[in-house]
């Protein structure tokens, strides 16, 4: 690769992909920093590719830019009912104030540190490698993320599924708002219908 | 000037704090997992730079480590949507400044 081309490569994804995470926290909408998210995910992607690391790049691109803005967009129109604003809390101003020392503190070490660096040749045929160490050495602990993975999506499933009696009143709730009448009060939601049942055969 | 080790580095750097920020100050629970999701990015970014720059071992082994971070990341932000619909489903909203069941 010519000196000119990857600086051009490097330069350009290094500010798509922090123009993609201040867009992120300046935009108003939270479905556009979702986007604003992919944007920034596409960049890390291509910077892994300036790293000659194509197996992560694509890994990133796969999951990154795939699943999880999917997901993300799926969580966002599921709740419906909550705020779309992307506005910001009053603790901003205290944060922002750690984050600069946080950002200056490691910029810093990035800089000033000699991290005794050597440029040798990429790694050639890096998913072969990466499965063959995942196989051998890394054994155990693939195992254990094999789990973690399971455990987490049932965990996950078992979270976000809906009771029958849940499913009803979310439902009716719904149903009356399409209908344009005022929005239920959360504790109306939450008491399940059951025990006005109850309530009147006792 | 060539582009180096601390280009990547200040690069991930910066990313991180910017995820930190929006972590710390958003107020719906989806932005925070956001911001949580560029502070891996970018320390996933770090590793892959030093691998990029470190002997074949330490390129092998910090690879397989990003591999494990990115499936981690997927659980995490997996169950943290999970919980996020939950809260929703009982309150009607995901805004961690009126979450607060838990306030004395």
């Amino acid at each position: 690769m010519s000196d000119f081309g990857f600086h051009l490569a490097f330069w350009s994804l290094a500010a798509m992909t922090l123009g993609g995470a201040s867009m992120i926290m300046i935009s108003r909408n939270l479905i556009h920093a979702v986007i604003w998210l992919v944007m920034s995910m596409l960049g890390i992607a291509g910077l892994y590719l300036t790293l000659s690391a194509d197996f992560i790049a694509v890994v990133q691109v796969l999951i990154y830019v795939g699943a999880i803005s999917v997901l993300m967009l799926f969580a966002i129109m599921l709740t419906p009912r909550a705020e779309r604003d992307n506005s910001q809390t009053k603790a901003s101003a205290p944060a922002a104030l750690v984050v600069i020392l946080v950002m200056i503190s490691t910029l810093w070490v990035a800089v000033d540190t000699d991290w005794g660096a050597v440029r040798e040749a990429a790694l050639t045929e890096q998913a072969r490698l990466i499965g063959e160490s995942l196989i051998k050495h890394y054994i155990l602990p693939f195992e254990i993320g094999a789990v973690l993975l399971t455990a987490a999506l049932v965990g996950a499933i078992a979270l976000a599924r809906q009771d029958d009696e849940d499913a009803a009143v979310h439902a009716a709730s719904l149903q009356a708002e399409l209908e344009g009448e005022e929005s239920i009060d959360p504790v109306d939601v939450v008491d399940p219908p059951i025990v006005s049942d109850t309530e009147a055969t006792s | 000037m060539t582009i180096g080790l601390e280009h990547y580095l200040a690069l991930g750097a910066i990313l991180f704090c910017i995820g930190f920020f929006i972590a710390l100050s958003k107020k719906n629970a989806v932005g925070v997992l956001i911001g949580v999701e560029l502070m891996l990015n970018a320390v996933n970014l770090t590793l892959v730079a030093f691998s990029r720059f470190g002997s074949a071992e330490v390129a092998l082994s910090t690879q397989v480590f990003v591999v494990f971070i990115i499936a981690v990341a997927a659980a995490e932000v997996a169950v943290g949507l999970a919980l996020a619909l939950v809260v929703y489903r009982n309150r009607q909203t995901i805004s961690v400044d009126r979450t607060t069941l838990l306030k004395g």
